[in-house]
């Protein structure tokens, strides 16, 4: 395995008395799919979420590209950083949401525009890349277009251009799919497949085992904050040891 | 499969007489509650008009002689002025108020909250009547750090003129009214939304310039609206305190003349030209943040009632009155 461009280690959050990641360990190889399945609750999305500090772990860390986020080491402490030092961060990491979360109020080349301006791109070279992007997920017609105006997937799909726009070397997929009807699964899927093969690193939590037996270059299953296995798809999600692991996915396949 | 076929087959039941409903005009339900109810107003209208009309002591050539009279314009000026000096001031304060209650600091929370509470309890004409006195309270003000000599000292007596008085009141007062609307606003809008921004990497000052309060806005105008109609009624206590603005200036000319009604109807119809201006804004403003609502919005919407003269004019489909 090459170097890990993402490296969690010992990461723990509780919410009140409920811990919620427990201890979670995990590399993602540069350029590699890692797939998380697990059951509702089972704290998928918090993972994803402490990867780009929108949620602060109470113990443990995350390292992206050898920088740890949202901290600072200073010794034997780890200092929190300013908001303006996680917000650089941050714009290294894009992320996909299941509830799409594009701005209502910004047409879809807008919102592919807002992170570009934000990080100090001059609106002419910001929509030029906004207007590849668009294309890339073939909305190149939708530019002018409200997100109330769009169907759910291609909301998504404008989604991913969006985070896609600031040119973010991790892509975070928390269930993209999951508010979709099924008929527009696929494109949405097809278009992160696309990405996988441009050698995006992603993490992506999902249901749709086909795609991790597809696409993902490591499966790892969470239960109740653990991160109880991990391995290749082939292994995963073929004979897993683990017994919820094997209890989840003969509910779902 | 042609429906002959279909009942052919026995997948469709046919019965007499299907032909002639598939042919039938279908007639709309009678409304007579509507007709009576036009009648009716109808002839209320008619009873008022003729009243204004007939009625001599209404004196309408007195009202049409002041209407643009210089004193007046004078006074309407003001008002308007006084209207929109207070209006962004209070919610540029109230922006920050909002803000703060929002705020995850219990500090500002709460001074926030004291704020609205007291200025929300105190009536404005108080207020004003207070800062008007504040010469007799604070002869002085000195401005620097408690028991240590001041920077600066003003005598206030030259500072609070009644026009001074009168913006500083109504701006405290309507700033605790704004951030109450405002927070309404803001907490309207979807965690989601500003969770999306922030993974974008959009600074905390961004996310709620461009993301959050344009969203909030549709929640805040509203509200606003009839906050600033208040507003604009409201600067008239301003009169108290002999500041020149629309209504103490029709009662500066009537307390010589004695033609105070139709003084009085002056200025009404001063009042109700200026809110029905602000209303037509505040159409145009809702219209405007509904972009992307895929509401249908456009011009004929004023012509089926719908310019908010009244607040929520709009009759809904779903409930029928009559
Ligand atoms: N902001 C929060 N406050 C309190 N509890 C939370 C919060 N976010 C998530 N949780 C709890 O954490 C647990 C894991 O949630 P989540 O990470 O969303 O799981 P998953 O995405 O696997 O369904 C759940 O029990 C959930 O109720
Ligand atoms: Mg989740």
């Amino acid at each position: 395995m090459s170097e890990p461009l993402v490296r969690v280690r010992g990461l723990s959050k509780q919410f009140g008395a409920n811990t919620v990641l427990d201890g979670i360990d995990l590399d993602v190889a540069r350029g590699s799919v890692a797939v998380v399945l697990g059951p509702s609750g089972s704290g998928k999305s918090t993972l994803l979420r402490t990867v780009n500090h929108l949620e602060k772990p109470d113990a443990g860390f995350v390292e992206v590209d050898g920088e740890i986020i949202g901290y600072r080491r200073e010794g034997a402490q780890l200092r929190e950083l300013s908001d303006r030092a996680v917000t650089r961060q941050r714009s290294r990491i894009g992320m996909v949401f299941q509830q799409f979360n594009l701005f209502p109020h910004k047409t879809a080349l807008e919102n592919v525009l807002e992170g570009q301006l934000a990080a100090g791109v001059r609106r002419r070279a910001a929509e030029t890349r906004g207007r590849e992007l668009l294309d890339r997920v073939g909305l190149a017609d939708k530019e002018r277009s409200y997100p109330r105006q769009m169907s759910g997937g291609q909301q998504q799909r404008v989604a991913i251009a969006r985070a896609l726009a600031v040119e973010p070397e991790l892509m975070l997929f928390d269930e993209p799919t999951s508010a979709l009807d099924p008929e527009m699964v696929g494109e949405v899927l097809g278009v992160m497949k696309d990405l996988a093969r441009t050698g995006m690193t992603m993490i992506v939590v999902t249901h749709e085992i086909g795609f991790a037996r597809e696409v993902a270059d490591q499966v790892v299953f969470l239960d109740d904050g653990r991160l109880v296995e991990a391995g290749p798809p082939g292994d995963v999600l073929v004979s897993p040891t683990h017994e919820r692991a094997r209890a989840f996915l003969s509910a779902v396949l | 499969m042609s429906v002959d076929e279909a009942v052919r087959r026995h997948t469709l039941l046919a019965r007499d007489g299907d032909e002639q409903l598939l042919g039938a005009r279908l007639v709309a339900r009678r409304k007579p509650g509507q007709w009576i109810s036009a009648a009716l107003a109808l002839l209320v209208v008619a009873g008022i008009v003729k009243s204004l009309v007939t009625n001599p002591r209404y004196h309408w050539d007195v009202v049409g002689a002041f209407f643009l009279r210089p004193s007046i314009l004078d006074g309407l000026v003001l008002t308007l002025w006084l209207t929109a000096a207070v209006l962004i001031s209070s919610y540029l304060l109230g922006i920050v108020l909002a803000v703060m209650r929002l705020s995850t600091n219990p500090v500002l929370s709460s001074v926030s909250a004291v704020y609205i509470w007291f200025f929300r309890s105190v009536p404005p004409l108080l207020q004003l009547l207070f800062w008007f006195q504040m010469a007799s309270l604070y002869p002085q003000i000195s401005l620097g750090i408690p028991f240590l000599e001041p920077f600066v000292t003003i005598e206030t007596a030259h500072l609070f003129s009644g026009l001074l008085a009168a913006f500083v009141g109504l701006t405290f007062d309507i700033a605790a009214f704004a951030a109450e609307i405002i927070r309404g606003g803001l907490v309207s809008v979807e965690a989601g939304q500003s969770e999306a921004a922030k993974a974008l990497g959009l600074s905390k000052a961004r996310i709620f310039w461009r993301i959050v309060l344009p969203q909030a806005m549709p929640a805040i105008i509203p509200a606003s609206g009839n906050l600033l109609i208040g507003l604009l009624k409201g600067t008239s206590i301003v009169s108290v305190i002999a500041v020149q603005d629309l209504l103490y200036s029709v009662q500066l000319i009537y307390a010589q003349n004695y033609l105070v009604i139709p003084l009085l109807l002056v200025a009404t119809i001063w009042y109700l030209i200026l809110v029905t201006v602000l209303s037509t804004i505040q159409f145009f403003v809702e219209r405007y943040y509904a972009r992307g609502k895929g509401a249908r919005t456009g011009f004929w919407r004023l012509w089926r009632g719908q310019l908010p003269l009244v607040p929520r004019s709009s009759p809904r489909r779903d409930v029928e009155v009559i």
